[in-house]
């Protein structure tokens, strides 16, 4: 059974990026100019204006920058509570932000490695699949 | 009338000392409060309307004016309200100026008076409401900026993981800083029971009772790491600046008190990075330069700071950032009294968001005219001649300093 998730932000570069999860790829968008990673998806990119964004394939291999777990329901029950986010710096630098897979707050730390994984899930727009990360 | 910040005039030391704030009045913070958690039988919420003419009433009695002197109205909502044509008459005012200012204490005082400077106005009434409360608001979710124009928070793109509200930002940075500089959640808590403390010499303070490091770890998270106590209260509520072009400002009753410098930074890229792994101090420490440099003062200079406290961390960043103490000791500051009336830097003295009242960084600076006219009473900085006010976003800062004018 998929999870239920909240709603993704789909249009433009959005439909991208999730294009590339559901081939169960992390891709972030990269700056032909400039060389600068972005993530969230931008039309633009935002550290010299440039138009010309490349979609590039990560490793999926990163290390928790840091995190928080919420205990309040933003989600109309969407999510069982309390549930974990994590920041995971990617190899390539971009920091991503996710859900640890298969741990919890219990056992994070700050620097851990941590490795990416696809969980199948389902907002209201329908299936999907969301990057996560497992201990790497 | 847009939603957000509107930009501020360019800093710059022309505009240095043109204008000053010659009146305050707040709403009934704490009893408003109080009166709406009681919701004794008939009980009716304020309207805003009602709450800005209190606010205005009260300001407008502090400065010694009568209506027929203000010529320039300003107003500002968080969640909408009357346009300043249709509020002028209301207050009884028919003004020459008359303009929408955004919300959030960012831009909307030196844009008046830069607007002073430019002639459009000799004595404007700023005006800030905000009916957050009564409306049910809850920070966080799939919502929207009710009466807003719609756009999205900042975080609307990272709900499929769940990660969700202002509160989130604020814990991101805690569990980083945290880790990077060994401060425990214990710790952060002092900065909380600091303001509380102040609340309890303020009367109008929505959160008086006082508040122990005991009382901060048991208290619930809102987001893990942070405690109930790390976040701000949300209450209605109503500010009134009277601001006057400065050579009139210096023939009232009081001393008049002059903006002297502003300044304006925003994050360009990696929000994420700047925000959690630099608790915004590259954006924070930008515009506070270019504040001193309006003003002509060092930071030395300044002996009491009101800083935007949407949560514990977030003051420790501005307190870090503009560079009153090193990146990563600003908790450590505060339990040794940095932050007490008597500390080297006196902060949010009222109270702050965090007990005082969440007027989103008004409140601040009425508090800011008070101290610098020493009527501050039972938390009266000794010695106070210049003074900070900051609003800091999650990827903004907008420091504006003032100095007590003869």
């Amino acid at each position: 059974m998929p999870q239920k998730r909240p709603d993704r932000t789909l249009g433009g570069p959005h439909d991208a990026f999730w294009d590339w999860c559901a081939r169960g790829e992390l891709r972030l968008q990269t700056c032909t100019s400039c060389g600068h990673r972005t993530w969230p998806p931008v039309e633009a990119c935002e550290a010299c204006g440039s138009g010309g964004l490349d979609w590039e394939r990560m490793s999926g291999r990163g290390r928790i920058a840091s995190w928080c777990t919420f205990e309040r329901d933003y989600y109309q029950g969407t999510l069982p509570l309390p549930y974990d986010t994590i920041l995971v710096e990617l190899e390539e630098g971009p920091l991503f932000l996710s859900n640890p897979a298969g741990f919890t707050r219990q056992e994070i730390e700050i620097g851990m490695p941590v490795a990416l994984t696809f969980v199948d899930a389902e907002d209201s727009a329908g299936p999907f699949r969301l990057p996560v990360f497992a201990k790497g | 009338m847009s939603y957000g910040a509107i930009a501020m005039p360019p800093a710059s030391r022309e505009l240095s000392r043109k204008a000053a704030v010659i009146g305050v009045g707040e709403s009934d913070f704490g009893g408003d409060y109080a009166a709406e958690r009681a919701k004794a039988p008939g009980y009716e919420a304020p309207t805003l309307e009602a709450l800005i003419g209190k606010a205005f009433q009260r300001a407008l009695d502090d400065a010694g004016l009568e209506r027929k002197d203000v010529d320039g109205l300003s107003v500002s909502y968080t969640y909408g309200g009357p346009p300043a044509e249709e509020l002028a008459p209301q207050l009884g005012l028919s003004p020459r100026y008359a303009v929408a200012n955004g919300n959030i204490m960012a831009g909307p005082l030196p844009r008046i008076c830069a607007d002073i400077a430019a002639g459009k106005a000799d004595v404007v009434a700023m005006v800030f409401g905000v009916a957050s409360r009564s409306a049910g608001r809850q920070f966080g979710g799939n919502t929207f900026p009710a009466g807003g124009g719609g756009a999205p928070s900042s975080y609307y793109y990272y709900h499929p993981w769940g990660w969700s509200s202002q509160a989130a930002h604020w814990a991101l940075m805690f569990s980083h800083y945290s880790h990077a500089y060994g401060v425990s959640e214990e710790d952060l808590g002092a900065v909380a029971v600091q303001l509380r403390a102040h609340a309890g010499r303020n009367p109008n303070a929505v959160m008086r009772k006082p508040l122990t490091i005991a009382d901060y770890m048991a208290s619930r998270y809102i987001v893990r790491p942070l405690h109930l106590f790390d976040i701000c209260i949300v209450n209605d509520g109503a500010v009134c600046l009277i601001v006057s072009r400065a050579e009139l400002a210096a023939r009232g009753a009081r001393p008049p008190v002059l903006v002297a410098g502003w300044g304006e930074a925003r994050v360009k890229a990696d929000k994420m990075d700047v925000m959690v792994r630099q608790g915004l101090r590259p954006v924070i420490a930008e515009a506070g330069r270019q504040a001193l440099d309006m003003a002509q003062v060092s930071l030395d200079d300044i002996g009491h700071f009101g800083g935007y406290d949407p949560s514990t961390m977030q003051l420790v960043n501005q307190v870090e950032g503009y560079g009153f103490v090193p990146a990563g000791s600003g908790v450590a500051f505060c339990q040794a009294g940095g932050m007490d009336i008597d500390g080297r830097l006196p902060t949010n003295t009222e109270g702050g968001n965090l007990s005082g009242s969440y007027m989103q960084g008004w409140s601040q600076v009425v508090e800011t005219v008070r101290q610098l006219r020493g009527e501050a009473g039972p938390r009266q900085v000794a010695g106070l001649d210049v003074a900070m006010t900051s609003l800091a976003q999650t990827d903004q800062a907008h420091p504006i300093i003032y100095v007590r004018g003869e």
